[in-house]
């Protein structure tokens, strides 16, 4: 791997090696430009560091403490925020759905929220090239969206057991489903830079971390490319301050590497650090902030979960733990609330069951046991769906300080209204379908997943921090690009729409470069 | 002493040795079982006493002798100020909510039935925790330490712990950790050998 001395000004810095800053790495290495990636964790070794146990995989989670606010506080960590070279990738389940047309012009539709200042037509290109870039495995064609120009370059995964509980408890409404879009290989892929990677194994730990490479975490994928075209990857490096000069230009980040404070400097800066730290980042260092919106406008898609015991054996540990998809609640006819959901079944892993138990139910003791000896029959279904932004969903600096000294955000999240009617929709109709499968002793979790929207992007800079190609409205050399941006929500799950952004924003910028 | 795991125990030591478990997870459960043994550094040992008390009745198990004493657990990774990436704002930082917890379980306990908790009668102390998770508990501790979280809190670690430790996870006839060979045969109904010999052999072992 090339090293660039601190001293040099390097051409970008990019913070975090995720679904945000892994494209834009490795489209401007590519591009020739001296790219530094500032990555807080560690650099994993698969095959020989992941274990097959929840436990032991704590590793990969972000685990500095952030507090949690609200009517109905939010869980990180595990949830929803990953640490190490692929960032929260390392951890997403790799459902990449591609985002409709309508997703993006919520205030358009409906009147409320914010509308993207990108459309489908900006993005459609760079799934595309997404798809076939990240080995994505789905159905061709794909039942719901406009159609494409080309179908997704591997056949889907093979459905687990609560895959085809779905089906059979949808098929009874005529509600259609099909396999997912899943960034994992059904079958062994060439992918540039790195070699054949393997097909999965089913080992149902994609949330957990994948040890065989068949997940298209970033890692795996964007990282080798950037490496390859002379990116360095700096690992172990906080980036703590942002500083700036005289014409409040960025001159440079400083980053505790190993604990030694460390400057780098640099002609541009991408803040791709997720929508927790990136404008906790800014927060803290008072930057790029004249539209009071950082930290602001922060949303978590509306992820209820129904859990059911069958009589089949389920095994919910196999396959992938998302495999069957439908988007016929894009938009229900029935509908009192704006936007929509997906749904989607899921297995589930036993640490992650068992405590979602005990937090949904308050069950223990003999009861407790009793549920989990019943776990190889157990499976669920979920919805994913829109989350608007409020007033009284936003992140703050505490003034409780974290082992790097920095303070922890403060993150408060109360479902409004809307969130509410589309939760009590969805489990209504959950329900439904888990009676039809067979389900008996069903409970449902209210949770929400994903941090999102804290760094929005518009095209007034009175009520957007970035505008539609990712720029600071504040400060020319400073780009953001991860779920920050996002103005709203989507009922889709967000990682191939971030990373169609970033490569957008990349190219947008190698334009002017 | 009531149940005797010895033999359960060298079996899911030998269970961990087969191949069907990759290096990384069998070192992870193995360190595991390592750790369930040793000496309390966060908590004093009554405390700790207290907390054993109240774990292994929340995971059904006798407290006298359970599968294994999850407060090793809870207590290693205070003493390590270790973290899980969040917690509740309007509560205090881990060590201190689960110090000050402990304290009000006792307060609750004498104030129900005259003495502490740890010589409570097993129903009794189900009553008292009972009462700290409905969040109608009597104890001035619990005017600044929300009941409810605290035990929600206490719970959901303790359960974490408990179904991530392999003779648990064997009992509850869980077979995911041996995927060396991936798994074939993933759709309802569907059982592969490894699979099998783990209910034949481990799933509800007797105490």
């Amino acid at each position: 791997m090339r090293k660039y001395l601190n001293t040099e000004v390097v051409d970008a810095v990019v913070i975090g090696t995720g679904a945000g800053g892994a494209p834009i790495i490795s489209r401007l290495a590519k591009a020739g430009l001296k790219v530094v990636a500032l990555e807080a964790g560690g650099q994993w070794d698969p095959q020989n560091d992941f274990a097959t146990d929840e436990l032991e995989q704590s590793k990969i989670f972000w685990n500095f403490e952030r507090l949690s606010a609200g009517e109905d506080p939010l869980a990180f960590g595990r949830n929803n925020s990953g640490i190490g070279v692929g960032g929260t990738t390392l951890a997403y389940t790799a459902y990449t759905p591609r985002s409709r047309p309508d997703d993006f012009k919520i205030e358009t539709e409906f009147g409320v929220g914010k509308d993207w200042p990108v459309n489908y037509e900006d993005l459609e290109p760079y799934y595309d090239e997404l798809e076939l870039f990240l080995g994505v495995s789905g159905p061709s064609p794909y039942p719901w969206g406009p159609p494409r120009k080309r179908g997704y370059p591997l056949p889907p995964n093979t459905l687990n057991g609560a895959a085809q509980l779905m089906e059979r408890g949808c098929r009874q409404l005529n509600i259609k489903t099909s396999p997912a879009a899943n960034a994992i290989l059904s079958a062994p892929y060439f992918q540039e830079f790195v070699g054949w990677r393997n097909a999965c194994t089913n080992r149902g730990f994609c949330q957990a971390g994948c040890s065989t490479g068949a997940k298209a975490s970033t890692d795996v994928t964007f990282i080798p490319l950037a490496i390859h075209f002379g990116a360095e990857i700096r690992t172990e490096s906080f980036a703590t301050t942002i500083e700036t000069g005289e014409n409040g230009k960025i001159t440079g980040v400083v980053y505790l590497k190993n604990g030694v404070e460390e400057r780098q400097l640099c002609k541009y800066l991408f803040l791709c650090a997720g929508a927790i730290e990136t404008p906790r980042l800014l927060l803290i260092n008072n930057l790029a902030n004249s539209s009071g919106q950082v930290g602001k406008n922060f949303m978590a898609n509306i992820g209820v979960q129904v859990w059911g015991e069958f009589e089949e054996l389920v095994h919910p540990y196999k396959g992938i733990p998302a495999s069957l998809i439908s988007e016929d609640m894009n938009r229900p006819e029935d509908a009192d609330f704006a936007g929509g959901y997906l749904l989607q079944s899921i297995g589930v892993m036993p640490l992650t069951y068992a405590s979602q138990l005990t937090r949904a139910t308050g069950v223990w003791g003999k009861e407790l046991r009793n549920k989990m000896n019943a776990y190889n029959h157990v499976a669920g279904i979920n919805m994913h769906g829109e989350c608007l932004p409020h007033e009284n969903n936003f992140l703050e600096l505490s003034d409780e300080n974290d082992q790097m000294g920095l303070p922890k955000p403060r993150i408060h999240f109360t479902l409004g209204e809307n969130e509410k009617r589309i939760g009590s929709h969805g489990e209504k109709l959950m329900k439904q379908i888990w009676t039809n499968a067979g389900a008996k002793n069903m409970f449902v979790y209210y949770r929400n997943a994903h941090t999102i929207g804290t760094c929005r992007m518009g095209n007034d800079a009175d009520t957007s921090v970035v505008d539609a190609e990712g720029r600071s409205f504040d400060i020319p050399n400073l780009y953001i690009c991860d779920n920050s941006i996002f103005p709203s929500s989507l009922n889709t799950n967000p990682a191939l729409t971030i990373m169609a952004l970033a490569l957008r924003t990349a190219d947008k910028f190698l334009g002017k470069y | 002493m009531e149940n005797d795991f010895s033999d359960i125990k060298q079996k899911v030591h030998d269970f961990l040795k087969n191949t069907y478990i990759t290096e990384p997870t069998r070192k992870a459960l193995e360190e595991r079982i390592e750790k369930a043994k040793g000496k309390n550094h966060f908590f004093d040992d009554y405390s700790f006493k207290l907390l054993s008390t109240a774990c292994s009745l929340l995971m059904d198990q006798e407290p006298k002798d359970p599968f294994v004493n999850i407060a090793f657990f809870i207590d290693d990774r205070l003493s390590k100020n270790k973290c899980d990436g969040w917690r509740y704002s309007d509560m205090p930082p881990d060590g201190e909510m689960y110090l000050k917890g402990l304290g009000g379980i006792d307060e609750t306990a004498s104030m129900m039935f005259r003495k502490n908790f740890t010589v409570l009668e097993k129903e009794e102390q189900i009553k008292v925790l009972k009462v700290i998770q409905e969040g109608i508990a009597d104890g001035d501790t619990w005017k600044t330490l929300s009941p409810v979280r605290f035990f929600e809190e206490l719970l959901a670690e303790t359960t974490e712990f408990f179904f991530s430790y392999p003779l648990v996870q064997l009992d509850f006839g869980y077979a995911g950790m041996a995927d060396a060979a991936g798994w074939q045969k993933i759709g309802l109904n569907e059982s592969e050998e490894i699979e099998k010999l783990v209910s034949n052999h481990f799933k509800n072992i007797p105490g």
